[in-house]
């Protein structure tokens, strides 16, 4: 499987009780000062609609979004468009981008202490249904590649694979890893392999 | 499977009908050229917009941030899909869907394409389509054949073409009905897409069908065409007909349609289309793109002598056996109900059933079966909730679900017993709302959110106003319940707020270095007779005070109105004087420094803008002489709107001029501090030095109201008719607009107008 369009979200812990048109002024202030990789273009926000996209920072080639898909909110990096490299790298793009992405709207001062992502539960979805068609060969497919990325991160600690049953849906997992890990370590990680 | 064959072309090549998959095939080679430099950006414009592929907010490659204006360095620099548009800029594509008919099927892929090439909304519109935003111009094809494959085209979705047929959502289902308005809806839209007389226009060309002339769902008045159904009587037999109009529109001066013929045979529907398309092809304007609309060439002609036209040219019109096999073809598709007819036990109900009942369910002539108004907040839907009304729609009502024109999903023919559980299902997707066409369903376009024209953010203002109502509606009088409200972010009318109880569009105002939004309140519309009787503005509010401007007006409403009056006589009878007394104290501005939450907008913490003003740039609180000229441009013009009220057309049609001149001496005055003058130099000078120059268009974006001057400088309408006057009185206002527009974008003049 040509592993394009990689999502991922890392499910909120603490703070999804804040209301997030409180959240508009950081993701405006990111784009005036450059914070995240890539060209960012503006916000779109989606609080008025049951579980959606919430808060949108629209970029080129992936919008980040404080996500309330499936009822949990989390921050998803949703690629758009297809990088150049290959599919590994576009699999360790979308952690190192989301994962700093978390990092820094933590201690952004209105929620500093008050929000906390589970950097041990995520989704990854492939959002390209013709790469990704639904069948069980693509949910291993995924999970094949996902593997040495997981371990490499999360060392061996116990890890629950659950793939996306709707077949109407995206091929996609949902990730749960036993041990706590911090953001700090899984970004350092990303950042020096 | 190889990469040749795993392409969405491949796959779906046995699901699009062949001439469809060609169009799509000749769009993708031209994206290709375009993308090689072999065809012209303004030409490559014109192509993607009829195939539905828009331009957005923000991809000529600039945005302020709210600091300063940003250069956004999309990657492919050197590349342009249109004139002063980004190659890589997302954009919107717009997709058909005629009369507003969506299948579960459609829902779907609908579904899969916002999650997978959008941002996981799809987005109903005031004309009953789709569209997805944020959109890669080379994700088009493919998105194009996945629309396809389930029956959608997108063609003529844009430009200067026929637009979306629309149609009365409960057509079929209507208890005020003449008859089912549908089939002939698929007629036109079949008959007239791609059809080479609708091919030559200088503007779109929009349809709509109603099947009664009381209510308003079909909108027929404001519509370049329209049609109403009516029972006729052909050889002494009843049969089907339709009264024909021409020429209506809103935009910024709306046009009521003129009726064309009466009692027409709905045998003749197409050919009088056809040549309605024809003579609008010949002799509609194409270079002055503001003046281009039919209702300006109908205006222009007379009705009397259009429709002498339009009967010479229907006795030449080569016969096509189209004009009634298609008709045929579509009276034999007859709806059916997925589920038999059973009347709602009465038994206990699920908690705020009966109440979302009351709103949200409307009864059908046809025994045991309703239509429910799903309430779709701003008219946006998430995948998964598109997915799962697909589910509902297969469950429940099969392929007869329709959008309507206030931005909601209509499930038509749902048995009354099956109500509780549809209200349940509804409810574990967030969409069991009540408040269906009540004061809390707001209609909005969208505004500064996403579109390039936006002015004021109209989906925020829109968003809030929809919380509030929301929050207070077990508490609202049944009188301000039923009220509407729609919302433009510029007074370009997508949000169509001419016709509505309570409009607002977005302009800007200045104070001191700083810009405001406003937005103008619309007072007099009404949401009844196909959108027959339009507002008018009265006036400018900052954004953040137009919830309290709805307060006070629905206060007064209950507190003042007589047995059984209409919203309408209640504002026509106290008076646009007495309504701006009661606004005054919210229409003044305070500085940046004790109230600055009024200089953002809605949802949006940026300070406003419309140009990059720095701070400071007019000395603090000095006023310019050009505000002097702008406010007795304010004042002559709202006097000119108090002589309409009154039936003094003259005097109004006087005031409205008086107030254009003012407006002009306001911009001579940017550079002329000192002018003075009398009406022929201030438009002599307006013209040599800003409008000549291409000064003051470059800084609105339109050549349309500096057009209004001129025309009411050259005729000042000595006998004025209540249409001629009405237009006069709303082009001094967008005038008026314009030049605030131009006031708050100009930079300060390098120099003073030579000689002064």
């Amino acid at each position: 499987m040509d592993l394009q369009k990689i999502n991922v979200k890392f499910f909120m812990e603490k703070g999804s009780e804040i209301p997030l048109k409180d959240l508009i002024p950081i993701f405006h202030r990111w784009i005036q000062q450059d914070k995240l990789e890539g060209m960012l273009i503006d916000v779109a926000e989606y609080t008025h609609v049951h579980q959606g996209p919430g808060l949108l920072l629209i970029a080129n080639e992936a919008n980040y979004s404080l996500d309330e898909m499936g009822g949990k909110r989390g921050f998803l990096y949703n690629q758009k468009r297809v990088p150049e490299k290959s599919g590994e790298d576009h699999l360790r793009t979308a952690f190192r981008r989301i994962l700093g992405a978390c990092s820094l709207l933590e201690k952004e001062p209105e929620v500093a202490g008050k929000m906390k992502f589970a950097v041990n539960h995520l989704q990854v979805f492939v959002n390209n249904r013709l790469a990704a068609p639904r069948h069980s060969q693509s949910n291993e497919e995924l999970e094949k590649s996902l593997k040495p990325l997981l371990g490499e991160l999360y060392g061996d600690a116990k890890t629950l694979l659950i793939p996306e049953r709707d077949p109407l849906k995206r091929t996609g997992l949902e990730i749960k890893v036993e041990n706590l890990v911090s953001l700090e370590t899984l970004l350092l990680k990303l950042k020096t392999n | 499977m190889s990469a040749e064959t795993n392409n969405w072309k491949t796959l779906l090549q046995d699901k699009i009908p062949s001439d469809w998959a060609k169009e799509i095939d000749e769009f993708e080679a031209q994206i290709l050229l375009n993308k090689q430099g072999k065809i012209e950006p303004r030409i490559f414009a014109e192509t993607r917009l009829r195939r539905g592929a828009y331009g957005q907010r923000y991809d000529n490659g600039h945005r302020n941030d709210g600091i300063q204006i940003r250069k956004l360095n999309y990657p492919t620099k050197d590349t342009w899909k249109g004139p002063d548009t980004f190659w890589d800029a997302p954009g919107m594509l717009r997709i058909k869907f005629p009369w507003g008919g969506v299948t579960a099927d459609q829902m779907d892929t609908l579904a899969d394409l916002a999650e997978e090439y959008s941002d996981g909304i799809g987005h109903i519109t005031t004309r009953q389509d789709f569209q997805l935003h944020f959109v890669h111009i080379e994700d088009a094809p493919d998105l194009m054949r996945r629309l396809a494959a389930v029956g959608i085209t997108t063609r003529e979705a844009c430009g200067n073409s026929v637009r979306n047929v629309t149609a009365c959502p409960v057509a079929g289902v209507c208890r005020t009905e003449s008859f089912d308005v549908t089939p002939y809806s698929k007629a036109i839209f079949k008959f007239m897409l791609g059809h080479p007389d609708a091919q030559d226009f200088g503007r779109k060309f929009k349809i709509a069908f109603s099947g009664c002339a009381g209510e308003a769902c079909g909108l027929v008045n404001m519509h370049d065409m329209g049609f109403v159904a009516k029972k006729i009587k052909v050889a002494g037999k009843e049969a089907n007909g339709f009264d024909i109009w021409v020429g209506g529109g809103l935009g910024p001066v709306p046009y009521n349609a003129k009726l064309l013929f009466e009692n027409h045979p709905a045998e003749e529907l197409l050919p009088v289309t056809q040549a309605v398309a024809r003579v609008y092809g010949r002799l509609g304007e194409k270079k002055i793109r503001g003046m281009a609309r039919i209702k300006f060439l109908v205006a222009k002609l007379g009705i009397e002598e259009f429709r002498r036209l339009i009967v010479e040219e229907r006795k030449v019109l080569p016969n096509d056996p189209r004009w009634t096999s298609l008709i045929e073809q579509y009276l034999g598709e007859v709806e059916k109900p997925a589920q038999k007819a059973t009347s709602l036990k009465s038994s206990s109900y699920p908690k705020g059933f009966l109440e979302w009942k009351r709103t949200n369910a409307y009864q059908q002539p046809q025994y045991g079966y309703v239509t429910v108004y799903v309430k779709v907040p701003l008219g946006d839907l998430t995948s998964n909730q598109l997915r799962s009304l697909a589910g509902m729609a297969r469950k429940y009502v099969k392929d007869t679900v329709r959008t309507s024109v206030e931005q909601n999903l209509l499930f038509r023919w749902v048995s009354e017993s099956d109500l509780p559980a549809f209200f349940e299902e509804l409810g574990t997707i967030g969409l069991a709302e009540g408040g269906a066409n009540t004061i809390s369903d707001i209609t909005s376009c969208p505004g500064t959110d996403t579109c390039k024209l936006g002015i004021s953010a109209s989906r925020g203002l829109a968003r809030e106003l929809s919380q509030e109502m929301t929050a207070m509606m077990e508490h609202l009088p049944e009188e301000v319940r039923n009220l509407k409200i729609k919302v433009s972010g510029c007074p370009n009318s997508c949000g169509q707020h001419h016709i509505s109880d309570l409009g607002f569009y977005g302009v800007s105002r200045k104070a001191g270095s700083y810009a405001v939004p406003h937005f103008q309140l619309v007072l007099g519309g009404q949401w009844k007779n196909n959108g027959g009787t339009y507002g008018l503005a009265v006036a400018a509010v900052p954004s953040k005070r137009i919830p309290e401007t709805v307060q006070r007006l629905t206060d007064r409403f209950v507190k003042d109105r007589q047995k059984n009056e209409s919203f309408q006589s209640f504002i026509a009878r106290i008076g646009k004087v007495e309504i701006k007394n009661m606004l005054q104290d919210l229409m003044v501005i305070p500085s940046h420094d004790a109230d600055p939450g009024l200089y953002s907008d809605w949802g949006d913490p940026r300070e406003y803008t419309i140009a990059d003003i720095g701070k400071g740039e007019c000395a603090g609180e000095v006023v310019m002489p050009s505000e002097f000229s702008l406010t007795s441009a304010e004042s002559k013009g709202f006097e000119a709107q108090v002589k309409l009220d009154q039936k003094d057309l003259k005097g109004s049609v006087g005031l409205a001029y008086e107030s254009m001149i003012f407006s002009a001496e306001a911009v001579v005055r940017t550079r002329n501090r000192e002018y003075v003058g009398n009406p022929d130099s201030t438009v002599g000078e307006f013209k040599k030095w800003f409008f000549d120059t291409g000064e003051f268009v470059k800084h609105v974006n339109n050549t349309q109201f500096a057009a209004f001057l001129f025309k009411a400088h050259e005729n000042k309408l000595p006998n004025p008719t209540p249409d001629e006057a009405r237009r006069r009185v709303e082009e001094a206002q967008l005038f008026l607009e314009a030049v605030h527009s131009y006031i708050a974008n100009a930079p300060p003049p390098a120099a003073p107008i030579p000689g002064k």
